[in-house]
Parts: C-alpha cells; sequence; structure tokens
C-alpha cells in the first residue's frame, strides 16, 4: 500500500482554553482535492493553520509524506513544511510586482531557474501580461491566479486554499473554479481547500469533509455524503432537506403529518427522531373539507423555477410540543396564500432518521 | 494563529529595554518622594505653596483660553460658510511650530515700555511717563498664559475640528427635524457630542504647560519647572530640585489619570461621511466677525512673530551670526539624528515583539515606554541627573580602585545623557506612528512568507520592513523635529559649551538678543512646520 501524502491522527487544538479541534482523523492520497466545509467557527481554518505550523497543536500528529510535521513533542517551523497557503485575501505583497510576487518563495534557485520557473507559472495562469504590474493594479480574478502561482512555485507537496472563492463575483465563480481544478489536476498538487459554500465542493473537489463545533462529522466524496449524510449537523449543514420530528417506537413512528412505517431494521430503535424529508417527498393536499383535516399551514411563499417554494408549519398546537414541525419545505405548482390550511403527507422511501446529538 | 516568533530572547531584550527606559524616572520619584521630611517641610514652608499654586493657576487659564480660541475657531471652520475656509482649515495650525518662548520674546519687546507699540502711543497723546497712563504688562502670569494659549490652541482645534467633521450627520438631521435651527443644533447636538475631543485635547494642552519651562522662566513666573532649574543649577541643590521634580511628575500623572478615566465609557463619534453638510451662513458682520477671530489667531499665534524674525534676521544678519548658526546647528543635527534613529529602532522593535510574539504581555514594552512623553522635560533631565550621576561616580570609582585613570562624566556629562533623556521623551511618537503603521498590513502578509519557505527574519527584512519604509520615515521625522525643537532636556544635561539651536535661542533671549539668533529661530519654527504639513497631507 502507498503512503498516503497527508495523514492526520488523532488531532486535537486548544487555543486559550478553548477546545477548537477534537480527536480529527484524516487521510488524503496525492492528487486528491478536498473541500473543508462547515459553518464559521466550526475549525477549518484552525486545522489549516495547523497543517500549516500557525497554531501549536495539543494531541494527535499530523504526516505528509511519511514525515512527522507536527505532535505533541515537536513542531517544524512553518517555513519548513513545504505546505503552500493561498489566503482568504490572498495576503499579495503589495511592494513587490507580480513577478516578485511569484519568485519570492524561490529566492535559493538560481537566477535562471527562477526566471524560468516564473515564466512557466506565468504562462500556464495566463498572467504574461501582468508580470511587471503592482498588485493593486489587477483585478480580483488576477491577483489570485498570482496567488495560486506564487503558491505553487516552491512545489509544494500539499496546497491548502482558505475561501479562495469568496471574494470572487458569482458570475466568475465557477469558470475560475473549473480553471483552478484543471490546474491542479495538471500539477497533480494534493489540496485542501476551506469553504463555507457546499456547492463549491461539488465543482471543485473530489472529496469532502463536513465540520462542526470542533468536530470532523464525516469524510468522504461529496454524493456519497448527500446521499448518507451521517448525523442530523452534516444533513442540516448541507441543507439536504427539511426536519420532521417523529416518535419512534419500534418498526413504526408517530408524527403530526400521520404515521410512518419505518423498514424492519429500524427495530429496535426508541424516542424522538428528526425525519429528513425532501421536498419530492412531501405529498400535497390543498383541497381541505371535512373529510380530510388540515395538519399545517403556509408561513412563507417564494417563486423559483420550479415552481412556487412554500414553508409550511404544524397546524396541530394541542399535540406534543416536541413533534410540532416548522419550515418544512416543498415546492409546487398549486397557488396557496399565507396561512391557507393544506393537509401535508410523507411518501414512503428509504427513511433517514437522526438525533439532534448524534 | 500563533505568533511567528516566540524566542525567550527577544522577550527578555524587549523588557530590558523597556526596563530601561522607565528606570531613570524610577529612580528620581524613589530619591524625590523618600527625600528627608525636612527638605520637604523646608520647601512647603518657603516657596512650594507659591509655585504650586503658580503652575496650577497657570494650567488652569492655559487650558481656559486654548480651549477658547480651539473651540470657536474649529465650530467657525466646519460649520459655518466663513470667506477662505480651506485656507484658514490649515492655517490655524500653523502656530503649534512656534515655541512659546519665542512669541514670549517677541511680544515683549513689540508691547513693553520702549518697543514701537507705546512708542507710537506716547508720540500720538504726547505723554511722558508711565505714570502718565495705563498699559498691560505682559511679563507676568497671565501673559504667559496668553502666550502658551496662542500656541498650544491648534491642539485643541484639531482635535475639535476632527470630531466635528466626524460627526454623524443624521444626528444633526434629526435635531433640525425636531424643530431646531442650525444654531441650536450645534449647541444641543454638535458641541455636546464633541466633548471627548474637548477633554482629550484639553488634557493634552495641560500637559504641555506643565512641562513649560522657558516662556515661565523668561517672564519670571515661578512654577515648579523653574523652581527645579534655579534650584539645580543655581543652588546645585539635586536632592530639593528631585522633590520638586517628583511633584510635578506627581501632578501630570494626575493629569493623564484623570484623562484616562473621563475617556472611559465615551462612545466615539460614528463614522458616516459627512458629505452634503449644511452650514450656518453667515451674514455680513458676523462673517467679519468670525474672519477677524480667525485671522486674528493664525497672525497672534503664528504671522506677526515671524515677519518680526524675518526683520530681525534683515537688520541684523552678519557673517558672525552665521558661523555660529553653523556650529549649534550641526549639534542640533547631530543630537536629532542620533536620538531620531535610536528611538525609531526601539519603536521598531517593541512594535514587531508586539506583532508576532505569543507573549501574552507583548504589549508591555510599548506601553511603558509610552509614558515619556507625558514627562516635562525638565522632570526627566533630573531623573537623568539623578540616576546617571551615581553611575557615573561609581564608574569612576572603579576606575581608580582598578588604576585606570578617571573617565569622568562620561555619562551624566556627555551627550548621552541627552539623548537617553530625547530617546524616552519622544519614544511615544516613534511608538505610535510604528504601531499604526504595523497595524496597516493585513496578517495574512505575517503569514505568507512562512507558507512559502521564507524565515521569520526573512519575512522581516523582506515584506514588513520594505512596507513600513513610509511610516519609518514619518516616525523618524516626527522624532527629529520634537529633538530639534526640545529645550529644557538640553538646557540641564547639556556639556559644558555645548549649544543646540534651541538653547542657543533661549540663551540669546534670556540676554535681551534674540537678534543675533533670529536666524535659528526661524529654523526653529520652519523644522516644527514640517509635521504639520505632514499631518496635513495625510488627510
Amino acid at each position: 500500500m502507498t503512503t498516503p501524502l497527508l495523514s492526520i491522527e488523532q488531532l486535537s487544538v486548544t487555543l486559550d482554553n478553548k477546545k477548537v479541534l477534537l480527536d480529527l482523523n484524516l487521510i488524503l492520497e496525492q492528487g486528491d482535492i478536498l473541500g473543508l466545509v462547515g459553518a464559521s467557527g466550526c475549525g477549518k481554518t484552525t486545522l489549516l493553520h495547523a497543517i500549516a505550523g500557525f497554531t501549536k497543536i495539543s494531541q494527535g500528529q499530523i504526516i505528509i509524506d511519511g514525515k512527522v510535521l507536527s505532535n505533541t513533542k515537536q513542531s517544524l517551523p512553518a517555513e519548513q513544511r513545504q505546505v503552500g497557503m493561498v489566503f482568504q485575501d490572498y495576503a499579495l505583497f503589495p511592494h513587490l510586482t507580480v513577478k516578485q510576487n511569484i519568485a519570492f518563495g524561490i529566492s535559493k534557485l538560481t537566477h535562471s531557474e527562477q526566471v524560468k520557473q516564473v515564466k512557466h507559472l506565468l504562462g500556464i495562469l495566463k498572467l504574461e501580461e501582468y508580470a511587471n504590474k503592482f498588485i493593486h493594479q489587477l483585478s480580483g480574478g488576477q491577483q489570485q491566479r498570482v496567488a495560486i502561482a506564487r503558491a505553487l512555485a516552491p512545489k509544494p507537496k500539499l496546497l491548502m486554499l482558505d475561501e479562495p472563492f469568496s471574494n470572487i463575483d458569482a458570475r466568475l465563480r465557477t469558470e475560475l473554479m473549473l480553471e483552478i481544478r484543471s490546474l491542479l489536476k495538471l500539477f497533480n498538487t494534493t489540496a485542501i481547500f476551506v469553504t463555507h459554500n457546499k456547492d463549491e465542493v461539488f465543482t471543485f473537489a473530489d472529496k469532502m469533509a463536513v465540520m462542526a463545533n470542533g468536530y470532523l462529522l464525516q469524510f468522504d466524496q461529496p454524493n456519497i455524503i448527500c446521499q448518507q449524510p451521517n448525523s442530523y449537523q452534516v444533513a442540516d449543514f448541507l441543507q439536504l432537506g427539511s426536519w420532521l420530528p417523529c416518535l419512534v417506537d419500534g418498526i413504526k413512528a408517530s408524527s403530526l403529518l400521520g404515521e410512518i412505517k419505518l423498514g424492519s431494521n429500524k427495530g429496535s430503535e426508541q424516542g424522538l427522531r428528526y425525519l429528513l424529508v425532501k421536498p419530492s417527498q412531501l405529498q400535497l393536499n390543498e383541497d381541505v373539507s371535512v373529510n380530510t383535516i388540515a395538519n399545517a399551514q403556509v408561513d412563507y411563499i417564494s417563486l423559483t423555477e420550479q415552481g412556487f417554494h412554500y414553508y409550511f408549519s404544524s397546524l396541530d398546537g394541542k399535540s406534543d410540543k416536541k413533534l410540532q414541525f416548522s419550515k418544512l419545505s416543498l415546492y409546487s405548482h398549486i397557488v396557496l396564500s399565507i396561512k391557507q390550511k393544506v393537509r401535508l403527507s410523507i411518501n414512503p422511501h428509504a427513511f433517514l432518521m437522526f438525533t439532534k446529538d448524534q | 494563529m500563533i505568533a511567528l516568533n516566540n524566542s525567550k530572547t527577544w522577550t527578555l531584550s524587549n523588557y530590558l529595554l523597556a526596563l530601561v527606559l522607565l528606570i531613570p524616572v524610577l529612580v528620581m520619584l524613589f530619591g524625590g518622594l523618600t527625600a528627608s521630611t525636612q527638605l520637604f517641610l523646608h520647601l512647603w514652608q518657603s516657596v512650594l505653596p507659591r509655585y504650586l499654586e503658580n503652575t496650577i493657576l497657570l494650567g488652569f487659564f492655559v487650558v481656559l483660553l486654548a480651549v477658547f480660541f480651539g473651540v470657536i475657531s474649529a465650530a467657525i471652520i466646519t460649520q459655518t460658510n466663513i470667506l477662505c475656509k480651506s485656507l484658514l482649515r490649515w492655517l490655524l495650525l500653523l502656530p503649534l511650530a512656534m515655541p512659546a518662548y519665542l512669541i514670549a520674546y517677541l511680544y515683549t519687546d513689540l508691547f513693553d515700555y520702549a518697543g514701537p507699540v507705546q512708542r507710537t502711543l506716547r508720540d500720538w497723546f504726547g505723554w511722558q511717563s508711565p505714570n502718565d497712563y495705563w498699559f498691560f504688562d505682559l511679563r507676568t502670569l497671565s501673559g504667559a498664559a496668553l502666550m502658551l494659549a496662542l500656541v498650544l490652541f491648534p491642539y485643541v482645534y484639531m482635535l475639535v475640528r476632527g470630531a466635528f467633521e466626524q460627526q454623524d450627520q443624521n444626528l444633526i438631521k434629526a435635531s433640525r427635524l425636531l424643530g431646531l435651527t442650525a444654531k441650536q443644533s450645534f449647541l444641543r447636538v454638535a458641541l455636546p457630542l464633541a466633548r471627548p475631543a474637548i477633554g482629550i485635547s484639553a488634557s493634552l494642552v495641560l500637559m504641555e504647560t506643565l512641562a513649560d519651562f522657558a516662556t515661565v522662566q523668561y517672564f519670571s513666573v515661578n512654577t515648579l519647572t523653574t523652581a527645579i532649574y534655579d534650584t539645580w543649577l543655581g543652588y546645585g541643590d539635586l536632592g530639593a530640585a528631585n522633590a520638586l521634580a517628583s511633584v510635578l511628575m506627581l501632578l501630570v500623572l494626575f493629569v493623564v489619570l484623570a484623562e484616562q478615566k473621563s475617556r472611559k465609557g465615551v462612545r466615539h463619534q460614528s463614522s458616516r461621511p459627512s458629505i452634503n453638510k449644511t452650514v450656518i451662513v453667515l451674514t455680513a458682520s458676523q462673517q467679519f466677525f468670525a474672519s477677524v477671530f480667525c485671522w486674528g489667531l493664525v497672525a497672534a499665534g503664528f504671522l506677526v512673530p515671524l515677519v518680526m524674525l524675518i526683520i530681525m534676521v534683515v537688520d541684523y544678519s552678519s557673517v558672525n551670526q552665521f558661523s555660529l548658526l553653523v556650529s549649534t546647528g550641526i549639534n542640533s543635527l547631530k543630537v536629532s539624528v542620533i536620538a531620531a534613529t535610536i528611538t525609531v529602532f526601539i519603536a521598531l522593535s517593541f512594535g514587531f515583539y508586539q506583532r508576532f510574539h505569543a507573549n501574552k504581555f507583548r504589549h508591555l514594552p510599548l506601553r511603558i515606554s509610552g509614558f515619556g512623553y507625558a514627562i516635562p522635560g525638565t522632570v526627566l533631565a533630573m531623573a537623568m541627573l539623578s540616576t546617571l550621576g551615581p553611575v557615573d561616580h561609581w564608574l569612576n570609582d572603579i576606575a581608580s580602585y582598578a588604576g585606570l585613570t578617571s573617565p569622568g562624566l562620561i555619562l551624566s556629562g556627555s551627550l548621552f545623557a541627552i539623548i537617553f533623556a530625547l530617546v524616552v521623551r519622544f519614544l511615544a511618537i516613534a511608538n505610535g506612528t510604528v504601531v499604526n503603521g504595523i497595524n496597516l498590513i493585513p496578517h495574512s502578509l505575517d503569514y505568507a512568507p512562512a507558507s512559502l519557505g521564507v524565515s521569520f527574519k526573512g519575512s522581516l527584512i523582506k515584506v514588513h520592513i520594505p512596507l513600513l519604509t513610509k511610516t519609518i520615515f514619518v516616525a523618524w521625522l516626527l522624532v527629529f523635529v520634537e529633538a530639534m525643537k526640545e529645550l529644557p532636556v538640553v538646557l540641564l544635561l547639556r556639556p559644558f559649551n555645548f549649544e543646540t539651536l534651541s538653547s542657543q535661542v533661549y540663551q540669546l533671549i534670556s540676554d535681551e538678543m534674540l537678534e543675533q539668533g533670529a536666524l535659528g529661530a526661524i529654523l526653529i519654527v520652519i523644522f516644527g512646520l514640517l509635521p504639520i504639513v505632514l499631518l496635513n497631507k495625510s488627510k
């Protein structure tokens, strides 16, 4: 078996007596691009800084290419780690030209080698005409390309990008993501990029890691995580659907939308669970009368390309408070008005249920 | 993020440096306050109450006048449509460049019995002797207060003007919609909002007044600074001089603390830009009085004294005077260049330490070393004497014990003491400028070099120092100018026969012979203009 390029084992980081990262494990192979997602403050940037050597670790170890960079006893200085970084604000040196910025990390090479490498990178990143310009003379996208060229110049073993697309105009973003992805693939560079925008991961990354409160919740291919989220937090952060509280008792569960028959494999579970409901799994009956009792009302309406988007909340005020729901999401071409009462039901499907503290 | 450099030696050297800067003042305070009760009793029974009273009265009058001049001129410039507004806006800063002792001398020259004003009046009205008419005497406590206020009011003007300009215009608009006239809304909204700025600038003026030595000395108003000077240079009584300096130091400390306490809990101005500001439209007579007020301040605080100096230069310039100027100018340059360079190096060291080190108390060296600006030069000079003097004696004892020739007063009697005192006094200016400059560098630039394989030292040399070039120059220039202007430190600590521009000008003033040094005085004013020009440009 080949050695993984990056191996993080049981990593914990404590900053100002606060545990920021807890028992984190992660393995990346050569050439992998990892998208690290999570709400702000979940520890994403701290993880990058721990790998880069800007943050002390309190437990575990970080190994790159078989070499221990950090453990509890030692910490290789940041400048000796061969880990490149593209900062959120690019951190380009304003007093240097584009060419000088790119050459900054390769000053140990001979002059001719430096010139050759800078020229090569300028060519690949389509920056030749800006070689002698200063940073403030460039657009945001051009600046980002310079930042990437500068980070790639010393041929880092691992490249980290901290929210690289957050300052880029939304219209250019996708194009730029594809461009940089093909560049990283060209160099076979292993990369980690941090984002709070889950959609970027699908375009840019091969693997996805979801973090919350210092924990790494799930690490897998993006499509697998979306089909099989392993916890309430992961599904909730990725907004894979809305939540219907249910009281599970063996193979059935009761909710304010009626009883749900679960598969036999759920037989041992008991208690309050949250059912992940995708809009397509909800059935809407707007024609409520004496025979069909309404169980939800419209709280919010917006217009989308898939018809109207509605949020519903539970109607049954007398029932168990724990079972009441809100913001149950559904798309429909049927016209409803705000506070209109309707009856909702769940289509049978492979149910995904979680507890909140899972 | 962790700091990029956690070296213990770095911490130690910065703390040590800060401590060294602090030691002389501590030694003086300790010596002064533990002086024999008999000495204090004697001072208290003889001169101290009078000196204290004069010092406090002077401070009170100067603050009163400076606030009056400063707030009104700031209000006129920001709130009305006064003619030549953009010109007056910066002209009103110019008096800052004029040393108070200089205008004290020039106005005395102008207004005393033998001066042109009284002579003209006597000619006109046929008066024969002083008994025939009354004329004010400038050489009094209130005269000194007026002189000081004329050159210190720009502090108030500058800060209050800034406060007015940064005020949230929506507040003013709201008050207008609630039925207030422009004048009412100024008095009831804008002025109370500017109170913190008035407070801060008033305390600055008070500290400058407490530090003044030459004006009061020239006017023979006995304050604590003149008492320290006379006690030491006149009677050679180091103990009593130290005790007086300690009292003055405590007074200054009280002002600093009071200012800090009053600033607590005060929310600062909003930063909503004051575009489309409505101004009070002055009537013709208001326009006249406002113009007379502002131009009067510019003229009295700057233009008239400058013209008088220029006339003196034209009338009295000689080769002799010029060669004297060159030799003292070189001395001034030498002292100021060395002091400014050392100061900026120390400020950079403290600034980088604060930025990069992980130490919990990494701000301390900066904080500790910033105290010097509040200490009057006279006090600082006493601190140097009371610390470096004993060290010199000690060194001489060691030398004689070892059978070497005695080195003499190599610390207290040389430029070392002057430069040391200048560094302590003006480090706060360099600290402030350097820290502002460093704070403008995004933190990501601290980390980027390391991510590119460049060491901490490499990053300082290749990134931070180049980015700070302008800041370093400004900090250096500001300290250089202050050092050029500094008087009491030089007067008390200069080696025998060593004159700087300011000490020479002061000497000539004392001897009523400023004409001989008018060129030097103009040079001091020109140096004083540099930071004002700089300040105006950065705005």
